[in-house]
């Protein structure tokens, strides 16, 4: 597969190389200097398609080995080719791969303080004088000299012209120095090392489960049993362990993005790999990390909440699951060949369908349409189940608030979703086939595309967050030790969420030239959506106000969730206003918003469910005061890392830029605290990604050696309470299903005017059966 | 982590599966689904690329599909032997008692709902946004601002060519009366499967009759559409029903392909037109509705040999109406499509 893919991928670009030298060239302003980002590898092309070694350019005044940071006086010249006295005899470009050039006089001007060529008035030379200061590292440094000799025709047809090409290396003291390293080298290795990691531990735990028998006949129907197991315990473990993983990788790519913050122009990844680097963290940190630990926890918890034995349809269940890790492979292609997706998780057209986006946007499409299929197969399976396996006595207002959670999650999901598969599809088609959907000559219009991924995006993100409200309204009234307040609101808030957020998501293309009549519309809606999600707020904290709140690790990052996700929310609440959001928009204020709602939120709510939820999965208590030091670590360092950012945003530093400039006299330049402030998040980043480990420690650990768990250690009343810590399988008897009496926490059995007029359309009477 | 409590029961990921039990507990057929449409993607972005087709990959492709199909094999060799004594039904309302896969199916069309409602958005983003070809036509020549050997782009809907005469028009009627007329028969096959009182062997024709004719239609609703695209048909003289010879052309020899940037039409003089976006939009639709056709034959397969082993009884009948109400809701999405695109 990486053979073909490298094959495939070097035609590629020789036939571009092929079609860039003779179509058009790479350099440009012929008698005001040399130019253009290619001259280093495609030469003086303008002239002639290949070099001739009748010109031959020289390059005096270098020493053998340079002293550090000292001035050398150097001379370009050259002899040779068709250049005589007088207009236009020649011109040249000077690049060093480091130290500063200065220029003496008019014939010679600075690209930058690497690159030098000449000017209008320095066209008509054969030898310029420039000055070098070496760099102070002592390191070897590299100089590529092109000269040009022309004939003074002013035309560059005809093949007269002539051009060279001269390397040059200077010695250092230091020698050849470190190579730099290739970003994408080091995120490989990383990868390889967590994949190493994961099947040590992987092994490991065969090896506990099974001491004595350690041997391939005994492993290999261990792995059968898990590779095709249809039970929603083992398939929610599978998805738990897939997130966990894609978290790490994720986190790997965000540390490695914040060394290259670190601070201005590090040159750690070059503009064209940062692009897939934040691709890549996103789509990874989302699809691959945020859903499936939702759904690690929703296959767990949500059959055994409501008194199920599984999910409605189990193999279709572990469909859902398979489609993602082959899914990861294919989004992953072209990381390895440096060809990964640089279009950013959200894939703009018509960049997206463009020839000059990487190969890897092709397979990053097939992956994602992987990924829809596996969420639309998901959001059936969990919404037919909620609605038909309850168990006796829960009505839809006996549910427990996770469950809730997830059925509007689900809801919104598989609605939402199939809208970006179909311009997924489209956009693999443009890509493959050659449709014209987004193909702008053709007529196709790539705001369609916005439409259709927003339409989704929307949704989606609230599709992350709302499971961690239902897990954070379980954890806190747990912990305060009585039943949420406000069940009832708490319920209608978040189907509001769920409605609402299918009209707001025109927020999103503010920017992108819609009608200020739409743009006020979803204005008001999206301001809208803030109030059922502060109802809950609200609900959360009189809850504890009513109760006697217990601190458990779960509890904490309870806590810590209500402070960042207000906090996320509020910055939030900037971006409707259109006028704020024209000025904030593609700034790292967003990146402070949506990482406040993402990690404050989403993320702070799965460590709450994985501190609250753990011993009832695997039937060992966690370790309490690593919880609590994980807790302070992770909490304060996470702040140290996405508050700043809000106020970088506001000066203008912005998102999705490999770098950025404090020099004055850049107009894109920031203050010069901008970079002390991205180094402070860059050392806060590296702290918060540490602290995690101390989780993934404390849960092998547990696993080994935690306290045995009981049933319910927490003191909570939902059903999965009630059941063995683990379950047994199947979670429930088929034929002895769990029935509910006593739901103190929620409302009374009797069922609303609405609900008693809903069971007399629905219900059959009971001589007949609903079908036969 | 929790194995399985009960050592009287076997693993079975292969399957044959004994329903007794429940639901298969193992199953290798998700695995290797997946491993399939993911190898099938990439070689398929493999072999294409911007329009260029590399050679080579077509045995991926075929790959990709064979391990797929192998997943499905896996699949329905779980379920051969169902025999509807495991078909848990609802507990609460709104469902109660309407089986659990019965509502399954439902949410799922729902889903699918969605799917073509967004390529409908497609379509009337571009209909209604992009200038007709025939009032580009009208409006540039009543102007006199018609330039020869230019390119315009603008909408050409298959319709212009498809319901230019009967006989273009007579596939897509075909087409239309054979879904149908399939939806008739799969509520026959299921009829026949439900009825309690008759002799077995009835029984098993009958469903077995009913649901091969549903796949012969749904075979012929394919096949008719390809020869619509690719093949064409040619009507021969018969002088004593007055129909004259006829060469009727498939649409991608009429040039209505989606590369198509230089078409023309006999009823433009002089036009050439960039028609990418109508024809892409054309295929797509289409095309995704007839991969939903082509799905449910796959399906209709699997049953078909089913009913001829007399597998459906009254206990599981109401496993074909979990696809009858797939079959529905494709017949109802072509009864859309085919006016919008065909006709309009």
């Amino acid at each position: 597969m990486e053979r073909r893919t490298a094959m495939t991928r070097s035609m590629v670009v020789l036939v571009f190389i092929a079609i860039a030298m003779v179509v058009s060239p790479a350099v440009n302003s012929l008698p005001t200097g040399i130019g253009g980002d290619n001259i280093q590898s495609q030469g003086c092309n303008c002239h002639n398609t290949l070099p001739s070694s009748n010109v031959i350019p020289s390059l005096a005044g270098l020493p053998e080995e340079y002293n550090v940071s000292t001035t050398y006086t150097l001379t370009i010249s050259f002899s040779g080719g068709p250049a005589e006295g007088g207009v236009n005899s020649g011109g040249f470009n000077l690049w060093a791969s480091d130290g500063d050039f200065s220029v003496v006089d008019a014939t010679v001007q600075a690209r930058s303080p690497t690159e030098l060529t000449h000017t209008e008035a320095g066209n008509d030379y054969r030898s310029w004088t420039i000055e070098w200061t070496s760099p102070d590292h002592g390191r070897n440094v590299d100089f590529i000299l092109h000269v040009n000799s022309v004939n003074g025709d002013g035309a560059n047809t005809g093949g007269i012209d002539e051009w060279n090409r001269l390397d040059v290396t200077v010695a250092g003291s230091a020698g050849a120095g470190l190579e730099a390293a290739d970003a994408f080298k080091v995120l490989g290795t990383l990868i390889m090392i967590s994949l190493v990691l994961l099947t040590v531990t992987i092994l490991y735990g065969f090896y506990r489960t099974n001491p004595d028998n350690f041997t391939w006949d005994y492993l290999a129907p261990w792995i059968t049993g898990w590779l095709t197991s249809t039970d929603h315990k083992r398939i929610g473990t599978l998805y738990f362990v897939q997130g966990l993983f894609f978290l790490g990788v994720g986190g790997i790519m965000a540390m490695m993005i914040r060394v290259q913050l670190a601070g201005p122009d590090t040159g750690f990844i070059s503009q064209d790999q940062y692009n897939q680097f934040f691709t890549l963290h996103g789509t990874t940190m989302i699809f691959l990390a945020a859903m499936p630990l939702i759904a690690g926890f929703a296959n767990w918890i949500v059959p055994l909440q409501i008194g199920a034995p599984d999910l409605a349809l189990p193999r279709i269940n572990a469909l859902s699951f398979w489609l993602q890790p082959f899914a990861a492979l294919l989004i992953f292609t072209g990381v390895f060949s440096g060809e990964g997706a640089d279009t950013g998780w959200t894939g703009y057209a018509p960049y997206v369908v463009s020839a000059g986006a990487h190969r890897g946007v092709t397979f990053w499409v097939a992956g994602q349409i992987m990924l829809v299929a596996s969420s639309t197969l998901t959001g059936i399976n969990f919404l037919t189940t909620i609605a038909v396996m309850r168990a006796k006595g829960m009505g839809w207002m006996q549910m427990p608030l996770f469950t809730w959670s997830i059925l509007v999650a689900n809801v919104m999901l598989f609605l939402s979703i199939p809208a970006f598969g179909i311009g997924l599809i489209q956009v693999f088609l443009d890509r493959t086939i050659s449709t014209a959907f987004y193909d702008m000559a053709a007529g196709g219009d790539p705001l369609l595309w916005s439409h259709l991924f927003w339409y989704f995006g929307h949704p989606e993100v609230y599709v992350v967050i709302v499971p961690a409200f239902g897990v954070i309204s379980e954890v806190i009234a747990t912990s305060a030790r009585r039943s949420i307040f406000g069940y009832r609101s708490m319920v209608y808030a978040m189907a509001g969420i769920g409605l609402l957020s299918f009209i707001v998501y025109g927020h999103h293309m503010f920017t992108s030239g819609m009608s200020p009549t739409l743009r006020f519309v979803t204005m008001l809606t999206t301001m809208l959506v803030a109030v059922p999600t502060g109802i809950k707020i609200f609900n959360w904290l009189k809850t504890m106000h009513g109760g006697s709140l217990v601190y458990r690790t779960h509890t904490l990052w309870a806590l810590g969730f209500l402070v960042t996700f207000t906090l996320g929310g509020i910055s939030g609440m900037y971006f409707p206003a259109i006028a704020m959001d024209l000025h904030l928009h593609e700034t790292y204020f967003v990146v402070a918003h949506f990482h406040y709602v993402l990690v404050g939120g989403t993320v702070f709510g799965m460590f709450a469910a994985i501190y609250y939820w753990y011993p009832k999965m695997t039937g060992r208590m966690l370790d309490e005061r690593l919880g609590t030091l994980h807790f302070l670590i992770g909490f304060i360092s996470y702040n140290g890392i996405f508050w700043p950012m809000h106020r970088l945003g506001v000066v203008g530093m912005p998102r999705r830029t490999h770098t950025y400039f404090i020099t004055t006299d850049d107009f894109t330049s920031l203050p010069e605290w901008a970079a002390d402030w991205n180094l402070f998040i860059s050392v806060s980043a590296f702290i918060f990604f540490f602290s995690n480990l101390i989780l993934v420690a404390n849960m092998l650990t547990s696993l080994v050696r935690g306290q045995k768990a009981p049933a319910d250690p927490w003191g909570g009343w939902s059903f999965e309470w009630m059941v063995s810590s683990p379950p047994p399988t199947p979670s429930f008897d088929w034929n002895n299903l769990p029935e509910l009496r006593d739901a103190n926490e929620h409302i009374a059995n009797e069922p609303t005017r609405m609900g008693a007029w809903f069971n007399r359309l629905m219900v059959p009477d009971q001589e007949e059966e609903a079908s036969n | 982590m929790s194995g399985y409590d009960d050592s009287d029961h076997p693993v079975e990921p292969w399957g044959p599966h004994d329903w007794s039990h429940g639901a298969p507990h193992n199953s290798f057929s998700p695995i290797f689904m997946s491993m399939g449409i993911a190898l099938f993607l990439f070689m398929m972005a493999q072999a294409w690329s911007f329009g260029t087709y590399t050679p080579g990959y077509i045995p991926g492709i075929l790959l990709g599909l064979a391990i797929v199909g192998f997943g499905l094999f896996i699949f329905w060799r779980q379920d051969i032997s169902f025999d509807g004594s495991y078909e848990p039904r609802s507990s609460g309302v709104p469902f109660k008692n309407i089986q659990i896969r019965k509502v399954a199916v439902w949410v799922f069309l729902m889903s699918e709902m969605m799917v073509f409602t967004s390529l409908f958005s497609t379509y009337m983003r571009y209909r209604l946004g992009i200038e007709n070809c025939g009032d580009m036509y009208e409006r540039l020549e009543a102007s006199h601002e018609l330039v020869s050997g230019a390119t315009y782009t603008c909408f050409e809907p298959a319709s212009h060519l498809i319901a230019s005469s009967g006989w273009h028009l007579t596939p897509g009627a075909i087409n239309t009366f054979a879904l149908i007329l399939s939806s008739f028969t799969i509520v026959q096959a299921l009829r026949y499967a439900k009825m309690p009182d008759i002799d077995e062997e009835v029984r098993r024709r009958k469903v077995y009759r009913y649901l091969g004719s549903t796949w012969c239609l749904a075979v012929l609703f394919l096949t008719l559409k390809m020869v619509e695209w690719f093949i064409g048909f040619h009507i021969p003289e018969i002088g004593f029903l007055g129909i004259s010879e006829q060469n009727i052309h498939p649409l991608v020899a009429e040039g209505y392909t989606i590369n198509a940037d230089a078409y023309t039409h006999h009823d433009y003089h002089d036009f050439i037109m960039n028609i990418q976006v109508s024809a892409s939009l054309f295929y797509v639709t289409t095309g995704t509705h007839g991969a939903h056709v082509a799905g449910g034959i796959i399906g209709l397969s699997y049953m078909t040999y089913k009913a001829w082993r007399g597998g459906y009884t009254p206990t599981n009948a109401v496993s074909i109406e979990y696809f009858g109400l797939y079959w529905h809701f494709v017949d109802l999405v072509w009864v859309l499509v085919f006016p919008f695109f065909y006709l309009y």
